[in-house]
């Protein structure tokens, strides 16, 4: 498949237009930030406070404003135009993903700042969070292949959010209920580990397995979005 | 740069949807398919590639998704974009070569260029939409229903839109289920249903007369026989109605059987459309297509969309268009003295 940068592009610069004007979705970017700089303010200086505002901006920047970008485009009629156009599919996803990532990158850096958070090691730390992001951006789409329209979508991704972000909690309860040990392998959670593991010290050679475990979470997402985007958009 | 249907047959569950027909539209050519809601849906699907055919085969030479143009009648656009912005999108999308100066021109739309789409009226939005297809430069354009709902200025343009494709020596498609429409626009008008594919223009006065003469003798002795009296009659449901001849605002013939329209309804009538014509002579009727006559007294306007094509627009609450055809154009300018 020949990708067209020149096509992406479009569709990016298309996408930035229509959501720098679209206050219902766009507005969700600075939940993040506010709630990073009143931590920051506060003097909250933990590393698992830290991940949770991480984590949110993930869920709340990356898979939301990818779900909606997506199910408005079912809701509208639109997408139908756009797969009927030489853009492939991989264009059309590429250049709503791209969106998705920028944001959600200057959303995570702008909130850690706000909240006085300085990685000891920023590249381990940088790699692992683009890495996070990624399957947020493919656990998006596929939630947005699933809704019909924004209203829909909005609702869908709320208890997704929930396990994602708050959910870093369920390692406290672990010890209680063995069974929880699943969850540990998440990619929040693997996440919250790896940023331990580096502040102790750890360079990337300590994080191998972190790394690992967060980029078997990201190839298995893209496997099912690529399927489901064959099944669903068949049109 | 054709698209050719060859033996094409369409069933779903047991019941056919059209039977086997050949068509095949060639570039410089316009053709319109006047069919029901559900034909036209599966023919787009076809197109699409959503279902293939049960027997038969669909053949587009220059193969691949891109060579089809879609004009859907249901299609959106961003609409928190303006009409320039999504021009330009589309441009960059297809790798155009028409500048969206020229798009914008040719929709009349060039005042308006930095209104969001959304909030522009129907007629607006379709015109977006043209101008976003146009923008497409291929060479085989589909239609789905392009006048539906659009006022006569949208209406004027996108003919001329036709003409011009047409002159550009590409293939224009169109899907509709408005016979009017189809005959304003389209050289050559086709009907197609679970029967097969008939053409129109040709055959539908002899189908006429030969269809409906045995029961219209049975059924309009009684009423014409004793006195001449000048009323219509109608059958609707083993009911006789009688109009009189002014309250008509035209007469179609659709099928082979022909239809009076009065007031927004159609009732089916008895006679043939050359006996009616006959009959409603006299009384300031004039039979301004193969399938039509018109009441001329009801006739408000007279639109020129192109050269070779006008409508005569009602004065009744619907402001209904019926097609007038190029040579009767000549006798109706003779009869007002022009």
């Amino acid at each position: 498949m020949n990708v067209s940068l020149k096509r992406m592009n479009a569709i990016f610069q298309k996408d930035l237009k229509d959501f720098s004007r679209n206050w219902a979705v766009s507005s969700v970017i600075l939940m993040p930030i506010i709630l990073g700089a009143l931590f920051g303010r506060t003097g909250v200086q933990d590393l698992s406070s830290h991940y949770l505002l991480i984590n949110l901006a993930m869920a709340m920047v990356a898979m939301f404003v990818q779900c909606c970008l997506i199910a408005e485009e079912k809701e509208k009629n639109t997408l139908r135009g756009l797969m009927l156009s030489p853009a492939s599919s991989t264009e059309i996803i590429g250049g709503k993903s791209l969106l998705s990532l920028i944001f959600t990158i200057i959303v995570i850096y702008v909130t850690a700042m706000l909240a006085d958070y300085r990685p000891a090691n920023f590249g381990v730390v940088a790699a692992a969070i683009i890495l996070s992001t990624l399957f947020y951006i493919s656990l998006g789409t596929i939630l947005g292949l699933f809704s019909k329209s924004v209203m829909e979508a909005s609702l869908v991704v709320m208890p997704v959010i929930m396990v994602f972000s708050v959910g870093s909690f369920i390692t406290n309860f672990v010890d209680s209920y063995p069974i929880l040990k699943v969850a540990l392998y998440l990619p929040n959670i693997q996440l919250i580990e790896l940023a331990t593991k580096v502040e102790a010290g750890g360079g990337f050679g300590d994080v191998l397995v972190e790394l690992a475990i967060i980029t078997g979470w990201v190839v298995a997402s893209f496997i099912v979005t690529v399927y489901l985007y064959r099944r669903k958009m068949v049109d | 740069m054709s698209l050719q249907f060859i033996n094409a047959e369409k069933r779903i569950h047991d019941t056919v949807i059209f039977s086997s027909f050949d068509l095949s539209i060639t570039g410089g050519k316009i053709v319109a398919i006047y069919s029901s809601v559900n034909v036209r849906e599966q023919l787009i699907n076809l197109l699409l590639g959503k279902t293939i055919l049960s027997h038969g085969e669909l053949r587009m030479k220059e193969n691949g998704k891109q060579q089809i143009g879609y004009f859907f009648l249901h299609d959106g656009l961003y609409e928190r974009l303006s009409i320039e912005d999504m021009l330009k999108f589309t441009k960059r999308l297809y790798d155009s070569t028409m500048s969206v100066n020229d798009a914008l021109v040719t929709v009349q739309l060039d005042a308006k260029r930095s209104v969001k789409t959304k909030n522009l009226s129907y007629s607006e939005k379709k015109r977006v939409q043209l101008a976003c297809l146009l923008m497409q430069e291929t060479s085989i354009y589909i239609f789905e229903e392009p006048d539906q709902n659009i006022d006569l200025e949208s209406k004027r343009i996108l003919l001329g839109i036709f003409q011009q494709l047409k002159q550009q020596n590409n293939s224009v498609f169109i899907l509709t289920g408005n016979l009017e429409s189809a005959i304003t626009a389209a050289d050559e008008v086709f009907r197609l249903d679970e029967n097969g594919l008939h053409p129109i223009h040709t055959s539908s006065d002899a189908e006429v007369d030969a269809s409906s003469e045995s029961e219209e003798s049975i059924n309009t002795a009684e009423s014409v026989l004793p006195v001449r009296f000048e009323k219509i009659p109608t059958k609707v449901n083993e009911k006789i109605v009688l109009f009189d001849p002014p309250e008509i605002d035209y007469v179609e013939s659709n099928e082979g059987q022909s239809f009076l329209h009065i007031q927004g309804e159609s009732f089916p009538s008895t006679s043939t459309l050359n006996d009616l014509e006959a009959r409603l002579l006299p009384f300031g009727f004039f039979r301004c297509h193969r399938s039509y006559i018109v009441n001329l007294q009801k006739v408000r306007e007279v639109i020129t969309w192109t050269r070779n094509s006008y409508s005569l627009v009602l004065d009744n609450k619907d402001k209904s268009t019926i097609p007038l055809s190029k040579s009767k154009m000549v006798e109706l300018k003779d009869m007002l003295g022009l």
